[in-house]
């Protein structure tokens, strides 16, 4: 346990001696990495608070169900019986057309226009909030009360919000692509700076292998340098993602004004800035395994 | 120790570079190994250390047989020995006290017990006021016995130097045999390759063994007084 703790140690030291020597190198190669992991994750980013907007102007979003005029009297206890039992509705409002008219006479300001009809003209009305707001389910429980007696019309609200979401669904395609395109790039990046290492170290490890090293011991610096230049461009492309929200956030914000609402783009936080770190630290050690596995032992036993 | 029985060792593409070669090393003894070059001392020495497998014939190191060992199990074999090699082989990225802590630290050794075994073993070749200095700027004999350092820091039994002397004037060949003798003196088996026939003869009051290949052969194994 102890040796194989002075291993790992002595490993990570050699390679923070390393970095340390050639600090600018390494320090470009760290940022290459950053930019490349700083795109999907700026994309996920937006998109994530995209559609965190698009659920959040859903759960405002109601099915309007209108009863028919010449309803019998019960129709309207019926339906709300139905709903209080229906496991998906999260909260219903039922509005009679009386209290519907009140509502147009205090919104509009020409009351003779009203006045001067000779009955009421609207239904009653429920406002039903679903609880899963996806377009599948929301499909289905406007299926289920199609088939409630007594109903004129059902009105799913928000057409641009279905809109919203396939534009998201795009856009979530987009960013798996690039990220999986990127992902290659980064493998290519990382193992073939580490391969020039390997070249660099040539002599040592070749003398290395005949005064007894083990091959761990050969590649253990190796991968130790892909962790962590993925760990280190993983902050990089942190970093670039903050600062690159913050500067379109300043915007947005003027933006989201004259539409009298508030939107930002949220800032990554800490589960998905260590997500990030760690998914690059595994692309290094990853990519770092495979140059090594491919260059270093193909000369000895 | 070191048991040779019947080894040939063919290099792809290339004729024998060893045929059928059996000799026996026991501790403690100065083995020379003698001949032309290409007549396959290095070749010799590199299956004596481990590096090279035989292609038939059987090489036993400390009764283990290297070609029945797992390529996993080699590098422990190989730490047995100090090589130092025709070539030096020292790394010039690093000063020469990391040289000689390279074969500690491929043996887990390192911080305060590496450090005084460093300077104990450049300071048996003499080196122990060039600890900081690059091998680059070191004269050949110098670099030599930073050779012979690196070799015997790990305190291997066995000590194996392929032309230690091979581009150094007398004064300085003889200060290296001095040295491997010294060696050999505190019971370390000594293994050195020359194709100076007369490498020992500085050395006549010291026992040792001759091996005397030509092109593959061992044609002469004797004991000199």
């Amino acid at each position: 346990m102890k040796s194989w703790l002075t291993q790992h140690t002595q490993a990570l030291k050699l390679v923070l001696r390393r970095f340390k020597a050639n600090l600018l190198n390494t320090l470009f190669i760290c940022l290459a990495i950053g930019v490349t992991l700083a795109l999907p994750s700026i994309m996920y980013t937006v998109l994530s608070s995209l559609s965190g907007l698009a659920n959040n102007v859903k759960s405002e979003s109601q099915i309007s169900v209108f009863l028919s005029a010449d309803q019998a009297s019960g129709t309207a206890t019926s339906i709300k019986a139905a709903l209080e039992k229906n496991a998906v509705v999260k909260s219903f409002k039922f509005v009679s057309k009386e209290d519907a008219l009140k509502q147009l006479e205090t919104a509009t300001a020409n009351n003779n226009v009203l006045s001067s009809l000779e009955q009421n003209p609207l239904p009653d009305a429920f406002f039903i909030a679903p609880k899963n707001l996806d377009a599948a389910s929301v499909e289905s429980l406007k299926n289920e009360l199609a088939k409630l007696e007594g109903i004129e019309e059902i009105v799913v609200d928000g057409a641009w919000i279905k809109r919203l979401n396939y534009l998201i669904l795009i856009g979530q395609k987009a960013m798996v692509i690039i990220t999986s395109l990127l992902g290659f790039a980064l493998v290519a990046v990382i193992g073939n700076t580490i391969r020039m290492q390997i070249l660099t170290q040539q002599a040592e490890i070749e003398l290395s292998q005949l005064i007894g090293a083990t091959k761990s011991f050969i590649r253990r610096p190796f991968l130790y340098l892909g962790a962590l230049y993925g760990l280190i461009g993983g902050l990089f492309a942190l970093l670039i993602t903050y600062a690159v929200i913050s500067v379109f956030n300043q915007s947005l914000n003027t933006l989201a004004r004259e539409y009298q609402t508030d939107f930002s783009i949220n800032l990554p936080d800490i589960t998905s800035g260590s997500v990030v770190c760690l998914l690059s630290l595994i692309v290094g050690l990853v990519s770092a395994y495979f140059a090594v596995s491919k260059s270093l032992f193909k000369n000895i036993n | 120790m070191i048991s040779f029985d019947n080894v040939t060792k063919r290099y792809p593409g290339s004729h024998e570079a060893l045929t059928n070669v059996s000799f026996t090393i026991n501790q403690g003894e100065l083995v020379y190994v003698t001949g032309h070059s290409g007549a396959g001392k290095s070749t010799l020495l590199k299956l004596m250390a481990a590096i090279e497998r035989p292609t038939t014939g059987t090489v036993l190191i400390n009764n283990q047989n290297v070609s029945k060992l797992k390529s996993g199990t080699l590098p422990y074999v190989r730490r047995k020995f100090g090589l130092v090699f025709q070539d030096h082989k020292l790394l010039y990225d690093r000063n020469c006290y990391h040289n000689v802590a390279l074969p500690l630290s491929i043996n887990g050794i390192t911080g305060q017990d590496a450090g005084k075994r460093i300077r104990a073993a450049l300071d048996k070749v003499g080196l122990l006021d060039k600890e900081k200095a690059m091998p680059i700027t070191l004269s050949g004999g110098e670099q030599q016995r930073l050779a012979i350092a690196r070799a015997v820091v790990s305190r291997p039994s066995i000590l194996i130097a392929d032309e230690p002397t091979g581009n150094l004037d007398r004064v300085y060949a003889a200060d290296i045999l001095q040295l491997f003798n010294a060696f050999q003196q505190v019971g370390v088996t000594v293994i050195i390759a020359t194709h100076d026939a007369l490498g020992n003869s500085q050395n006549e009051h010291v026992s040792s063994k001759i091996l005397h290949l030509n092109q593959g052969r061992l044609v002469k194994a004797e004991v000199a007084a």
